[in-house]
């Protein structure tokens, strides 16, 4: 009997229909499998009550029960749910681009939603901001029931904006976000490295954890073109007439050099980082968002 | 002019391929594939490739691609420099001019010069001009032409040698180099009744205008025609050939002085041997010679050897031990070879091989028709003989073992041990210039007469060459050398078993000419210089129209097709091949530059 396969391709998660479908069988399938896995402990999925009994830690009471029942249970596996997530999503015209079967953008938006799935199953606030280079959609963080359908909603109705620019909507954001939580986000990064990297430190100034999901196609890792071509720029448009095999190493070289920056940058301002290519499995991502969750409970 | 021009010219309609890359150069320029990309900021910083450069080098290409394609065009079209030669549509005026010893008369070759510069200066403006000179072969001296100087710096090269008259050769040549064009022949010749070979073939296309130009030869001519030495006398015959009689000395030269001195009286168109005894040196030559002023001066001498000169020793070896019929024809055909004192031949058989000895190896040439019944010494005699320089000619036939024949010759030739059956086949030269062929040139047809039953069917090798060939494309005279020697084999036999050329009159000179082909290095030193023909020392003429009615009208189709002679330039120069090359080279270069362009 075949195995299944543990995790799902992205370009089988494209073609599952609405975005809903997409984050609950990405998240539900990561679940089914993370009970199998090692990682057990970081599961927050359920809640479960149980009596007290002497020797439990008293820590673990649930003294909001007991105010209300009068009697000692003990919280097992619940975590905090005032966690406030900001899901900002980039939209901007790079995010277009696909070698394969999806494009960035989808796999970002599938990303986001499956996130945004995970964190209304575990009754954490969340927040959906669609930018470029500004905010183009804002969803503000909420943990009502209802919330995770609007999210969801404004990730499949996604428009494609323009330029990046990452620093001026995080600069935004930060001002605005004032409770302590966490931001996701997921991008491309094509921007001024500098500036992005400005741009996320303003939240832990603030004390915000961050998540960087930096998302690259495979055509931009490893530049495979053999063809003579004009390389036409998704956002400005401007083009550069190359011969690929003459430039090949230059360029990853240079692409290896920017991911470089921002995973020892954004690690020495202790933001999570975290490289997909739209190739890989979408549970890598929530993988890396529980670590960091967990880190931040 | 000088120019370029084309065996095949319509291949030069492929050029416009040409204009294929061209159009694609033009038309799709723009189609360069343009890709949508994110990271086009980290490319600008990449060494890209600048448009001008880039434009430079698809300008390149093309020009690679096209001159590749005008170059095929061009190979196909079979290119040549023709220098000012005639295109072959071009009319032709062919003036042959008589060159044998009959044109040695007083004067006589001047007034065929002038006859010819007249010829040449009265040629229609439109007909290109072409020089042949013919005795008893004839030779283009002037390919057709529109430079009228170069006929006149041919024509005062040109001069009376001592070879006979051939007109049949010389009306041949003449209308192979007119081919199917418009044409005109005009012969300058003293009109020689000698002049007509009753085996010769040639004559000139219809529509073919005719002229010749009579140059009236002596009244009347002295010739010494033939001269031996016998002891301690010379005896020579000297011919009168006037309607008067004549009383002519007769001198014999020696050493540059005269050295004996006899007066003789001719009748009219008669003969007279003279018996002239003369204290001839032991070696050298002598000269029998006659004044005759007026007549033709080349047979006015005649060269004689003096030393005895000894027969040349040839071995036959055969494998008969009845010595009835083994080696018999060759023995009787070298036998006639100088009036039977030019080779003394020495037929074995292959037991007494060995005992021969020293007198089998130092025989001047061997031929070996037989060798079934060698036993081991002749065997390694005859291998060693060939390995130290000998020279050989080995008849492949039924009486050769093959197994044995490695040994003999010390070489493995390679062949089938079974014969082939080609009932008539005949046999071809592939070079008719070869020493042994050269009897055959005229009439070429005497070697195709020989038929051949069976032969043996040895197999091409790059050290050996082939010398004349069966009419099914086997080999059927080949040549090679083995340790310093030669070896000449002939792949059927030479003793009317396999076939009936030795019953053919072809077979007495072929086997003489290669016993003196094997021999020549010692036949050229011994034999005395050849005179003037005899017949040709006579002054008879024809008259034109005697001349004119002799000639055969050939019909146009039967010729060589048009443009042979440009055909003989173009194969010699080859520029077709070079045109090639150049193209393989543009080709790679293409191939390159595009290589590194994608």
């Amino acid at each position: 009997m075949a195995r299944p396969a543990r995790y799902l391709d992205p370009a089988v998660i494209a073609r599952l229909g609405t975005i809903d479908l997409k984050a609950r069988t990405i998240v539900e399938g990561f679940l089914t499998g993370l009970h199998r896995s090692p990682y057990k402990g970081f599961s927050v999925e359920f809640a479960e009550y149980r009596q007290y009994l002497p020797g439990d830690d008293l820590a673990n009471l649930d003294w909001k029960v007991f105010a209300r029942s009068d009697k000692h249970f003990i919280k097992k596996y619940e975590e905090e749910t005032n966690l406030t997530c900001h899901l900002l999503l980039d939209v901007s015209r790079s995010m277009g681009y696909g070698s394969g079967e999806i494009t960035k953008l989808q796999y970002g938006s599938y990303l986001t939603g499956a996130l945004a799935y995970l964190m209304h199953r575990q009754r954490d606030s969340f927040g959906l901001i669609e930018f470029d280079d500004r905010i183009a959609a804002l969803l503000p963080a909420s943990a009502r029931a209802g919330h995770l359908r609007a999210v969801l909603l404004a990730l499949e109705r996604i428009k494609m904006g323009t330029r990046t620019n990452v620093a001026k909507p995080l600069r935004d954001l930060a001002a605005a976000v004032r409770k302590r939580g966490m931001v996701v986000l997921v991008s491309d990064l094509l921007d001024d490295p500098a500036a992005v990297l400005e741009g996320l430190k303003h939240f832990r100034i603030r004390g915000t954890d961050v998540i960087v999901f930096h998302i690259l196609d495979p055509y931009e890792l490893q530049f495979p073109f053999e063809q003579a071509a004009r390389f036409r720029d998704m956002e400005t448009d401007e083009e550069v007439a190359a011969v690929p095999g003459t430039i090949r190493a230059d360029y990853i070289e240079k692409i290896q050099g920017l991911i470089a920056f921002y995973r020892h940058e954004l690690g020495v301002a202790g933001i999570d980082y975290c490289l997909l290519e739209t190739s890989q499995p979408l549970e890598l991502g929530l993988m890396a968002y529980l670590m960091t969750r967990r880190k931040v409970l | 002019m000088f120019g370029i021009s084309f065996l095949s010219p319509l291949f030069l309609v492929g050029a416009a391929a040409a204009a294929v890359p061209i159009l694609l150069h033009l038309f799709h320029r723009r189609t360069e594939v343009v890709i949508d990309f994110p990271a086009v900021s980290l490319l600008k910083r990449a060494p890209v490739q600048h448009h001008r450069r880039r434009r430079l080098r698809e300008l390149l290409l093309l020009a690679l691609r096209v001159v590749a394609l005008i170059l095929l065009a061009l190979s196909f079209a079979r290119p040549y420099f023709a220098g000012a030669a005639a295109p072959d549509s071009a009319p032709l005026t062919v003036i042959a001019i008589d060159t044998s010893m009959s044109m040695t008369a007083p004067g006589q070759f001047d007034r065929a010069r002038d006859a010819a510069s007249r010829a040449a200066a009265s040629a229609p403006a439109a007909h290109a001009l072409a020089v042949i000179g013919f005795s008893d072969a004839a030779s283009v001296l002037v390919q057709p032409t529109t430079d009228r100087s170069a006929i006149a710096a041919a024509l005062d090269q040109v001069a009376a040698g001592n070879g006979g008259t051939r007109f049949r050769t010389a009306l041949a040549r003449a209308s192979e180099i007119i081919g199917a064009r418009e044409g005109r022949v005009v012969v300058i010749t003293d009109l020689q009744q000698a002049g007509w070979e009753a085996n010769d073939e040639g004559g000139v296309p219809d529509g073919v205008d005719l002229e010749v130009i009579s140059l009236a030869p002596p009244p009347g001519n002295l010739a010494v025609t033939s001269a031996e030495k016998r002891d301690r006398r010379i005896v020579a015959s000297i011919q009168n050939y006037s309607n008067s009689e004549v009383r002519v000395p007769v001198r014999i030269i020696a050493g540059g002085k005269e050295i004996a001195r006899t007066d003789v009286t001719i009748g009219a168109n008669g003969a007279a041997d003279v018996d002239i005894a003369a204290a001839l040196p032991a070696s050298g030559d002598a000269e029998v010679r006659v004044d005759d002023a007026a007549g033709y001066q080349a047979d006015n001498a005649r060269t004689v050897r003096l030393e005895a000169v000894a027969a040349i020793p040839i071995a036959v070896v055969v494998a008969d031990p009845t010595g009835a019929v083994g080696g018999l024809y060759v023995e009787r055909a070298l036998t006639v070879a100088g009036a039977g004192r030019e080779f003394d031949v020495d037929v074995r058989d292959g037991r007494d091989v060995a005992a021969g000895g020293e007198d089998v190896s130092r025989t001047a040439a061997m031929f070996v028709l037989g060798t079934r019944t060698l036993d081991r010494g002749g065997r390694e005699l005859i291998n060693r003989y060939l390995a130290g320089g000998g020279q050989v000619l080995l008849a492949l036939g039924p009486d050769v073992d093959p197994g044995t024949l490695p040994d003999v010759l010390g070489v493995q030739l390679s062949f089938d041990e079974s014969p082939v059956r080609t009932p008539g086949a005949t046999m071809i030269a592939n070079d008719g210039r070869h020493p042994i062929f050269r009897p055959f040139l005229n009439p070429s047809g005497a070697l195709g007469d020989v038929q051949v039953e069976q032969h043996r069917r040895l197999n091409d090798h790059a050290d050996r060459t082939v010398l004349a060939r069966f009419s099914g494309g086997d080999a059927a005279l080949t040549e090679q050398t083995v340790g310093q020697g030669r070896l000449v084999v002939f792949t059927s036999d030479l003793d009317n078993q396999w076939s009936r050329f030795p019953l053919n009159p072809a077979f007495v000179p072929f086997t003489v000419e290669t016993a003196r082909y094997l021999t020549r290095n010692i036949s050229l030193a011994r034999r005395s210089p050849e005179g003037a023909k005899a017949a040709e020392s006579n002054p008879a003429a024809t008259t034109v129209e005697e001349f004119t009615n002799a000639i055969d009208r050939t019909n146009r189709a039967a010729l060589r097709e048009a443009g042979s002679t440009a055909r003989d330039l173009e194969d010699r120069q080859r520029w077709w091949q070079i045109g090639l090359l150049v193209m393989l080279a543009a080709l790679a270069g293409e191939a390159l530059l595009g290589r590194r362009a994608t």
